[in-house]
């Protein structure tokens, strides 16, 4: 068992081993997995060079944060109002969210560049942010753990005075500190892989978030073998530490969400 | 008093939805609705005049080869899914057994999932080099003087982009398989044990039934998944060489944004939607399979 553990990871463990190898090292065989020297070039030339990792770290810390505190707070809000309280074309207002995730993402490419081209935010982080505080997939998730919550807790703080406002933000949220932070860790881990969205809405080079700096840096460099190592160790790293830091969250959060959703 | 508290409900509804509705209108709804619109125009990124071609993408579509091509290919990539999903169903079977690092290893096993698919993408592309890379070599090193050209050649390439996703999508599929097993009763499998089953028996007509609604998900929206993915192939191979990797979402991307045949691309991106759709629909009707345990 551990072996098959082993080899799920071992790619990564090449990666980082290559990244800090010399160039005549890379394909050597049988694989050396500790380099004879350790050589951080390459990880300097990946951090301060023209094309710096820094500069992409901060874009795609922008961009995925603030979509990510935009999606937990519009999702919450929406989840709630589907969740608990009653009104008219509440159901088929769902209906039409449920329909919208079988939308493919290509099919919204287009129409989404030229409407942004038509708003100038095309090539701006703007293209991603905007759209990216709104998941549907966070509206479902908030509404699942929203639906668990007793109905008991709202009418006794109804009769107390309590409006759905104060419910929401003084019993509910409080209540739903978990799950905020699954969406946040999972929404956060999205934004942050990014690949297809950046890909497609940004061209400016000063823009790139880390997915397109990695592709960018690699087309660049296709002979820099150890370099190309470096660059995605610098690409993972971050989401590394992330779950490390949240597994339990992101494991039960996707868990919970395909099992019982 | 009950006529405006029911007034006071409505808006309040439309009040806590709205701001989220508002972007689910702007980007979802208008996109999806123009999209069906461009489908039946010659909509071309920065030509003035487009003109309403009627069925003629569609025609065009029908009629180009690529197409098939990447549908097949599309098809090949699926294959990825029941394999990953079969492997997964393995791993945590014997997972959940073992005590010892259970946590460490269901970490490991999840580390692909949550890192770059364009990281990773680079890695293997690294490690799939036919004429010097490890993976080769380790095939040379047990005998076989012929490995296979991976990434390089038409006949293989499709198959190690599906290597890459299997390995991709093996932690997630774990994961829930593992959450499955844990609801499965103690006392079933102690029961069998008494009844002198073996391991094996007790996998295949225990447990493997008793997680089937779970298989069922999984295999559903890991197909819809795939069929979605484009980034990874995109970063490692742009749909070469040749056609060979060109699934049918890569094609739609490289339509609309490499050759910027928008029109045509949105007509393509429609038949991605009705695959998907035939998927759901599946789905839905199988759903009293595994909604109720």
């Amino acid at each position: 068992m551990l072996f098959f553990s082993i080899v799920m990871i071992v790619p990564f463990l090449w990666m980082i081993s290559t990244s800090f190898k010399t160039p005549a090292e890379v394909f050597q065989y049988p694989i050396r997995w500790i380099p004879a020297h350790f050589n951080w070039s390459h990880h300097v030339k990946v951090w301060t060079g023209d094309n710096s990792f820094v500069l992409y770290y901060l874009n795609s810390l922008k961009v995925a944060v603030l979509s990510t505190v935009g999606a937990i707070c519009l999702s919450a809000l929406a989840a709630y109002g589907f969740s608990r309280i009653e009104f008219k074309g509440r159901n088929p207002m769902f209906l039409v969210y449920l329909s919208m995730m079988m939308v493919p993402p290509q099919v919204l490419f287009v129409p989404k560049f030229i409407m942004f081209e038509w708003a100038g935010i095309y090539n701006t982080h703007w293209a991603l942010i905007l759209p990216g505080m709104f998941t549907i997939f966070g509206v479902f998730m908030m509404r699942q753990f929203f639906l668990s919550v007793p109905q008991e807790i709202s009418e006794a703080a109804f009769i107390d005075g309590a409006g759905h406002f104060r419910i929401f933000s003084r019993i509910i949220l409080p209540m739903a500190k978990p799950s905020l932070a699954t969406l946040a860790i999972i929404d956060f881990s999205w934004h942050w892989n990014d690949y297809e969205n950046a890909l497609v809405f940004l061209i400016d080079h000063d823009l790139f978030t880390v997915p397109l700096g990695l592709q960018n840096f690699i087309l660049e460099n296709n002979v820099d073998y150890n370099g190309m190592m470096a660059a995605a160790t610098a690409g993972i790293i971050p989401m590394i530490l992330v779950f490390l830091i949240g597994q339990k969250y992101i494991i039960e959060g996707v868990a919970s969400s395909a099992v019982k959703g | 008093m009950k006529a405006s508290w029911m007034k006071r409900q409505q808006y309040l509804g439309y009040l806590f939805i709205g701001p989220n509705m508002i972007g689910v209108i702007l980007f979802f709804i208008i996109p999806a609705v123009y999209s069906f619109y461009l489908m039946f125009t010659d909509y071309k990124f920065m030509s003035p005049n487009t003109k309403f071609t009627g069925m003629a993408n569609i025609q065009r579509m029908l009629g180009d080869d690529i197409f098939y091509t990447a549908i097949q290919n599309t098809l090949l990539f699926l294959l990825s899914v029941p394999v990953s999903i079969g492997l997964a169903f393995i791993v945590a079977v014997i997972l959940n057994r073992s005590v010892y690092l259970k946590k460490l290893l269901r970490a490991l096993y999840f580390m692909p999932y949550i890192t770059s698919g364009v990281a990773v993408a680079f890695v293997w592309m690294l490690l799939f080099q036919p004429n010097n890379g490890p993976i080769n070599g380790i095939l040379r090193s047990i005998g076989i003087t012929n490995p296979p050209g991976w990434l390089s050649t038409m006949d293989s390439s499709m198959y190690a982009i599906d290597i890459i996703w299997i390995w991709f999508m093996l932690g997630y599929n774990m994961i829930i398989y593992l959450a499955a097993l844990q609801e499965v009763s103690t006392e079933l499998l102690e029961a069998a044990k008494i009844d002198g089953a073996r391991t094996w028996q007790t996998v295949r007509s225990i447990l493997w039934p008793l997680v089937s609604p779970t298989t069922f998900l999984l295999l559903i929206t890991g197909l819809i998944m795939t069929i979605k993915q484009f980034g990874i192939i995109q970063a490692i191979t742009q749909g070469g060489p040749g056609n060979s990797t060109t699934v049918l979402s890569l094609f739609i991307y490289q339509n609309a944004f490499r050759y910027y045949e928008m029109g045509y691309a949105s007509a393509i991106s429609w038949a991605l939607f009705l695959i998907i759709m035939i998927f759901t629909v599946i789905q839905w009707l199988g759903q009293k399979r595994w909604v109720h345990y």
